[in-house]
């Protein structure tokens, strides 16, 4: 009954939300190595990534790849507001501060998006240049599918070359191992701060056009348990671990779709609890997660 | 002699608790000082403050006749100020080659900065054979290197050592003192910190010795070893 091409192409889906999940994760992890801020309002960007290219795109009708960098651009410009607007301020305060204001802001921006939208998921049709169906012995995909795939490896390499080949993304590896003593070396670091936040937004805000492109769907809250499960993804990975992100990232996915493939239908309801047994298993074994170094307590 | 730093009347609190008591002190250009004292007596907080990291609640900072007392610490860095923290304070998931770079984070003149590097690697080979190691790999000593090299990479006037030669064998602090005068001989000043005080009374061009927060004594090495107290506590004799 399971057979190969039944494996690959389940392998297959797995990869393409293990994308999903690692471009999340990224965007959180950088910013929860500095801050030590869980942000929940990046789940918002996913929302707001996905309904800005249904407007530019489907409404507007621009083209493709303009419409692309406008989600881009607002994804990064929503992240700065939101660094501008609620974090800023709370530099040096309580951690939980933070976690609170972050949820805060996801809960506004989620029912902002309900008001101004509609509280009722909008059909996202894949962009028709993307949607070719191609057959193989093994493989049934559409253009979106190698779509996902390779800009995601895209956008992870280059930021893999953003942080260890840049003087800003040393600074900012610098920052969240120490930042006092990145302070002492005439980092600044709250530009440090708005960089990832803006870099991290943007990626998330693409995300949400994948999302839409591959799965038909959007809606106002698309973005919570999506946002949830890419920050599971970081602690499985690792917190603060760049490459620990993305690895837990495919982890996860794969775990959820092939979870779902081989287990019996009745446990399909389970896919959400299954992530988190993943968390909880990862964590008794490696509480540091795969590929996390043995926090410092910072004094 | 022209003073490069001076402490006026600083006051730095903890809360509402003084860690530094109206501190005043003078460094002055191509000396090297030693401040001096036990556990707790102030004198991180004395470095933090002057490096910006600390603000004192009183009194004014003078840099190189500027008064700094409310820069911000990138700022005071840029002006030529370094902190050699202490417990090194290197990033030590970096390598050693991206933890020298960023010493010379806020320079823009990137040919000099690489320079410089070949200087730094110059002076401490072991670095230069550990260049694309991560740096949480290397001995206490050659940490100890790689903070002092990281902060030369930012070309300062004025180099704060938070005691360099804490947890190192005798051998290297020799080697260290060594280097500490050399250093000083490429013009830059240097305020020294250290609980061991014979070695820094044997570099030093002038002392302080805090005592909870308060300066104690201060003076010429020649007029503070002299001093049966210094003896005592702090000589060991």
């Amino acid at each position: 009954m399971f057979s190969l091409s039944y494996f690959l192409q389940q392998s297959m889906n797995g990869v393409i939300l293990g994308c999903i999940y690692a471009l999340l994760a990224l965007g959180m992890t950088v910013v929860y190595g500095i801050l030590r801020l869980i942000n929940f309002a990046h789940g918002a960007l996913i929302t707001l990534g996905a309904f800005c290219m249904y407007f530019v795109f489907f409404r507007l009708g621009l083209p493709f790849i303009a419409s692309m960098f406008l989600v881009l651009g607002f994804g990064g410009l929503m992240g700065l507001v939101l660094d501008f607007v609620a974090y800023r301020k709370l530099r040096g305060g309580p951690e939980v501060a933070l976690l609170i204001t972050s949820l805060g802001f996801y809960t506004f921006i989620e029912n902002l998006t309900k008001l101004l939208v509609s509280p009722q998921p909008y059909a996202f049709k894949t962009p028709a240049f993307l949607a070719t169906l191609y057959r193989t012995p093994f493989l049934t995909f559409r253009t979106i599918d190698v779509f996902i795939i390779l800009s995601s490896l895209a956008i992870m390499f280059s930021f893999h070359l953003f942080v260890r080949r840049t003087k800003m993304g040393i600074a900012m590896r610098a920052t969240s191992e120490n930042l006092e003593i990145a302070n002492l070396m005439g980092i600044e670091v709250n530009r440090v701060i708005s960089v990832a936040f803006v870099l991290g937004s943007a990626i998330a805000a693409f995300t949400g056009f994948l999302w839409g492109a591959k799965y038909g769907q959007i809606s106002y809250d698309m973005g919570f348990l999506t946002g949830v499960k890419a920050f599971v993804a970081v602690v499985v990975g690792g917190v603060g671990s760049i490459p620990g992100a993305m690895l837990g990232g495919f982890v996860l996915g794969l775990a959820e779709i092939l979870s779902i493939a081989f287990l019996p239908t009745r446990f399909a309801e389970y896919r959400d609890g299954i992530v988190f047994a993943i968390l909880i298993l990862v964590l008794l074994v490696r509480p540091s997660g795969i590929m996390g170094m043995r926090e410092e307590v910072r004094v | 002699m022209i003073s490069l730093l001076r402490l006026e009347q600083v006051t730095v609190k903890y809360g509402v608790i003084p860690a530094v008591q109206e501190l005043s002190l003078e460094v002055c250009e191509g000396q090297i000082v030693a401040l001096l004292g036990a556990n707790g007596a102030g004198k991180t907080t004395t470095l933090k403050t002057v490096v910006g990291v600390l603000r004192p609640a009183h009194g004014r900072i003078l840099y190189d006749g500027r008064d700094i007392t409310t820069l911000p610490a990138p700022q005071r860095v840029r002006m030529g100020i370094c902190l050699v923290p202490e417990g090194r304070g290197i990033f030590n998931r970096l390598t050693v080659r991206e933890n020298l770079l960023l010493g010379a984070y806020h320079r823009r003149d990137q040919g000099e900065v690489l320079r410089d590097l070949e200087e730094v690697y110059r002076l401490f080979p072991r670095l230069k054979e550990r260049e694309n190691q991560i740096a949480g790999t290397l001995s206490g000593g050659e940490q100890q290197m790689l903070a002092i090299g990281r902060g030369l990479m930012s070309r300062p006037k004025l180099m704060l050592l938070d005691e360099p030669s804490l947890g190192l064998a005798p051998l290297i602090v020799r080697e260290l003192y060594a280097l500490i005068q050399s250093i000083r001989e490429k013009g830059v000043t240097i305020l020294l910190v250290e609980q061991s005080a014979p070695m820094a009374i044997g570099v030093a061009d002038y002392v302080y010795v805090l005592e909870t927060g308060i300066v104690k004594i201060s003076g010429t090495p020649k007029e503070v070893e002299s001093l049966e107290e210094v003896k005592k506590v702090y000589l060991g004799g």
